[in-house]
């Protein structure tokens, strides 16, 4: 008797739980290292995403069909987005108390983590596509993929763009910061979340409740000025 | 409980997507469910437990939840790598310059702050 290997093996790769589950296997095999080795390269997001990948090409699956797949974490974010008010709002006390430092680098930090990114990639020679598309990288990917389009870059690379950003940002982040001297756990948050959004917040979170807090009013209040005033002072320069 | 707060978590969100449909079309829904659950709790004054369990047990995902977009490079790798040194070497800096300035200047003015406290 012979066993329809091939025909098992494609009906696996297939199944709509295939996604689901190589992502979460591979989570928990990053994560599991991670605790093991506390090697800052780990980062789970961006290890994950390579074990993932890996994978994907290794079986001949397509992104579009993993995305398929993975479609209920994807509405999982929202949620999850709307979730980070709580933070907020328990550190709502401490973060009035600094509403003058919090506004002000806001508005001077924001100012500088995007015309950097603009002065540098024309200095390296970037397209005006590239170029638009790396403005709102600083942002959390929904805003971030809105904007991009808006002012004339493309969307789903947006989001590419926005996640090294963030990884950059969760990796070297706090070593940064130390090396910097900032030691304060609202500056660190505030910086993580203004300049590396989810994935910096999601780092911060680690550090402590308080850091996490201000990396997600660093986030949101970067995302809302984003949205509001990059396509505004595109259309004005343009 | 989980479930309870979930569903107040999601009920925020559906109404911002309705906002955002009807009225601002530039800000994603779930960013205005964030700031009108911000709202909501500001006006309660306090966090009913459902909604903090809900809340923690989600964003102990996070990191999960943002793997599947970042899977989506490997549609652009081509592109990517046409301009590989330029996007990565002006991504790279920007946020260390960024990182560094924001806590830096946010550091020096919580301490401006409570220098000027201090003598009142």
């Amino acid at each position: 008797m012979s066993l329809d290997w091939h025909g098992a093996l494609n009906a696996v790769i297939h199944h709509p739980l295939f996604g689901i589950g190589i992502t979460l296997g591979a989570y928990q095999l990053v994560l599991a290292a991670y605790d093991k080795t506390r090697w800052i390269f780990l980062q789970p997001v961006l290890v994950s995403m390579l074990v993932v990948i890996g994978v994907l090409v290794t079986c001949g699956v397509s992104y579009a069909e993993y995305r398929k797949s993975t479609e209920i974490m994807n509405i999982l974010l929202g949620p999850a987005t709307v979730a980070l008010a709580v933070p907020l709002y328990l550190n709502l006390r401490r973060i009035r108390q600094l509403l003058w430092p919090t506004l002000t680098t806001l508005v001077i930090g924001g100012l500088v983590a995007t015309c950097a990114c603009l002065l540098l990639g024309w200095w390296f020679g970037a397209e005006h596509m590239i170029l638009m598309t790396m403005a709102p990288k600083s942002v959390t990917s929904p805003i971030a993929m809105l904007v991009a389009e808006q002012i004339g870059g493309v969307a789903a690379l947006a989001a590419v763009f926005v996640l090294i950003t963030g990884v950059i940002g969760a990796i070297f982040g706090p070593a940064l910061l130390s090396a910097c001297g900032v030691s304060s756990p609202e500056a660190r948050g505030m910086a993580l979340g203004i300049s590396a959004h989810a994935v910096g917040t999601a780092v911060a979170l680690e550090e402590s409740e308080e850091t996490g807090a201000f990396a997600a009013l660093g986030m949101s209040l970067m995302g809302v000025v984003t949205a509001v005033f990059l396509p505004l002072a595109v259309s004005l320069v343009a | 409980m989980l479930l309870r707060g979930l569903t107040w978590l999601v009920l925020f969100q559906l109404l911002g997507t309705a906002i955002n449909h009807l009225f601002l079309s530039m800000l994603p829904g779930p960013i205005i469910g964030l700031v009108l659950l911000l709202a909501y709790l500001m006006l309660r004054g306090e966090v009913s437990a459902p909604l903090s369990e809900a809340a923690s047990s989600l964003l102990r995902y996070l990191p999960l939840l943002l793997v599947p977009p970042a899977v989506g490079v490997m549609v652009y790798a081509a592109d990517i790598a046409a301009d590989f040194w330029a996007i990565v070497g002006s991504l790279v800096l920007s946020v260390l310059i960024a990182l560094a300035f924001c806590g830096v200047l946010m550091q020096k003015m919580i301490a401006r702050q409570a220098r000027r406290e201090e003598k009142p």
